[in-house]
């Protein structure tokens, strides 16, 4: 089993050292957020007399919704890789078993993001002055509420491409970007219209943010936020990996395998 | 002990039949080719014992367990190749061997020198996969396919890019494995006179039916005509 998931890994890190656009994804656009968003938070706390820092509240935000973003690329771009070098069949030939995929693909988003992430931390810390540790135990539980979202749809799209065919690629990246209204990531839930907060609540990174604001803003933490967050990424993530086993026996029953070389 | 059993192995997408209740035995050790027209059912009829397509009737046995219950352990056993299908193509050929020997759980990596000696690739090794040529592929896929040691080989038209001397030379190789290491290899193809050169017995599809099968020089003999392509081209009329 090691031996497989190791493979995965090594083979997706030989992929992404080897090319230099692969390790400007990784390493660039965390950055490049986080200096856009530090020069407009800046401008902001020198325009406004917020009693508290809204660098802090944006610039934390910005690095945590990257983990959900950079999570969810990291996993679908990974498995979107066999595709598109027509190694899906040859993989599927051999003894690996769907959970040692699973676990692979995991494993590397996890490594990309907190690679990805720590120039973009480096930089919020160093040159704006964020304190993003001062989040303490808290932002590795946000890290890893956030990240499990990000999984749960990757596991999502890559089914769905799987399935239906590499027309639903353009999901690995919409499906974010749609998300992001609705998950309260730079306002509260309360500054939504209700009909809205109706559907929000069902959004775990909502209480992420929340509670990331509570600490930031009120220097407390809100245990039922994060309760909340868990449950439900847990069982979006089961929701998840049930769909994309079952589009694994889909396309099985397909014969879609044997196309994707075509 | 069968290397390979299909039970009334039958296929629907959509209800056109793909497969129509092929049955059919394949002993341990020896070349069997597949003969059929495109689309015929022989790239269909691999799929399903590769695991990759699942029956929607019958069954598949590989060394007599039950494919849909056993797919993992047959798997382990069991690799295949195609032109039609690549390797990762940022990966060098070395990189891409040794991930497939991982994902076999291959102990001893010097079996990728072994293979690369034999097939002559090693020169290849550093090289990335996506910049070799059909061929070069072809033989790379090969290696592949060998990484595990598989006592069944299932191929895929295995000399379709080649050259005639190269041809000439993986049709050796292949013989001379399957005589080593007293494996089963089956291998669909369009090249009647490798077909007729190297394999013991030979099934031939057609839309989906199991037509002939027989071995090629009994079923020349049968039907009276010159050779394997002959009689491939005339036989359905």
């Amino acid at each position: 089993m090691f031996s497989r998931i190791f493979a995965l890994i090594i083979r997706y890190k030989t992929l992404v050292v080897g090319s230099i656009p692969r390790l400007i994804s990784v390493f660039w656009w965390p950055s490049i957020q986080i200096v856009l968003w530090g020069f407009f938070s800046t401008f902001l706390d020198s325009e406004t007399s917020s009693p508290y820092s809204t660098i802090s509240v944006l610039l934390t935000a910005v690095i945590l919704w990257d983990v959900l973003f950079r999570g969810q690329l990291g996993l679908t771009i990974t498995f979107f890789e066999e595709i598109w070098s027509r190694n899906l069949s040859h993989l599927f030939i051999t003894p690996l078993r769907n959970f040692e995929l699973i676990i692979g693909l995991i494993i590397t988003s996890l490594i990309r993001t907190v690679l990805g992430l720590i120039p973009a931390i480096f930089i919020s810390m160093y040159y704006f002055e964020l304190k993003t540790f001062n989040l303490g135990f808290y932002f590795i539980i946000f890290f890893f509420n956030l990240i499990i979202t990000g999984w749960s749809i990757g596991f999502i799209v890559s089914g769905l491409v799987l399935r239906y065919g590499q027309s639903f690629e353009e999901l690995a990246w919409a499906f974010i970007f749609l998300l992001l209204p609705f998950s309260c990531v730079y306002y509260p839930l309360s500054s939504l219209p209700e009909i809205i907060q109706n559907f929000s609540i069902f959004i775990s990174p909502v209480y992420v943010f929340e509670g990331m604001r509570e600490i930031i803003i009120q220097n407390q933490a809100n245990l039922s936020y994060i309760l909340k967050a868990f449950s439900l990424n847990i069982f979006y993530l089961a929701l998840s990996l049930y769909f994309f086993y079952k589009m694994i026996i889909s396309t099985r029953k397909s014969g879609k395998f044997l196309n994707f070389g075509e | 002990m069968d290397s390979l059993k299909l039970v009334n192995v039958t296929k629907l997408f959509n209800n056109n039949v793909a497969l129509n209740k092929i049955s059919f035995t394949l002993p341990n050790k020896g070349i069997f080719g597949l003969l059929g027209t495109n689309g015929a059912g022989k790239t269909t009829l691999i799929g399903i014992i590769l695991g990759l397509i699942d029956t929607t009737k019958g069954d598949v046995f590989v060394f007599e367990k039950k494919l849909s219950e056993f797919r993992y352990d047959i798997l382990k056993k069991l690799n295949f190749t195609s032109p039609y299908l690549d390797l990762p193509k940022k990966l060098t050929v070395k990189q891409n061997l040794t991930f497939y020997a991982r994902l076999y759980n291959v102990k001893n990596f010097d079996i990728i020198e072994e293979l690369s000696e034999e097939l002559k690739i090693s020169d290849l090794l550093r090289k990335q996969f996506g910049s070799l040529s059909a061929g070069q592929k072809t033989k790379v896929g090969l290696c592949k396919a060998l990484i595990n040691t598989p006592q069944l080989l299932l191929l895929d038209e295995p000399t379709s890019s080649l050259d005639p001397e190269t041809s000439y030379i993986v049709r050796n190789f292949l013989k001379n494995y399957q005589n080593k290491n007293q494996i089963t290899i089956f291998t669909a193809s369009h090249n009647m006179q490798e077909v007729e050169e190297i394999c013991d017995r030979v099934i031939i599809l057609d839309k989906g039916k199991l037509f002939v099968d027989g071995i090629p020089k009994d079923l020349i003999s049968k039907y009276n005509f010159e050779n394997l392509e002959e009689l491939f081209l005339n036989i359905r009329k």
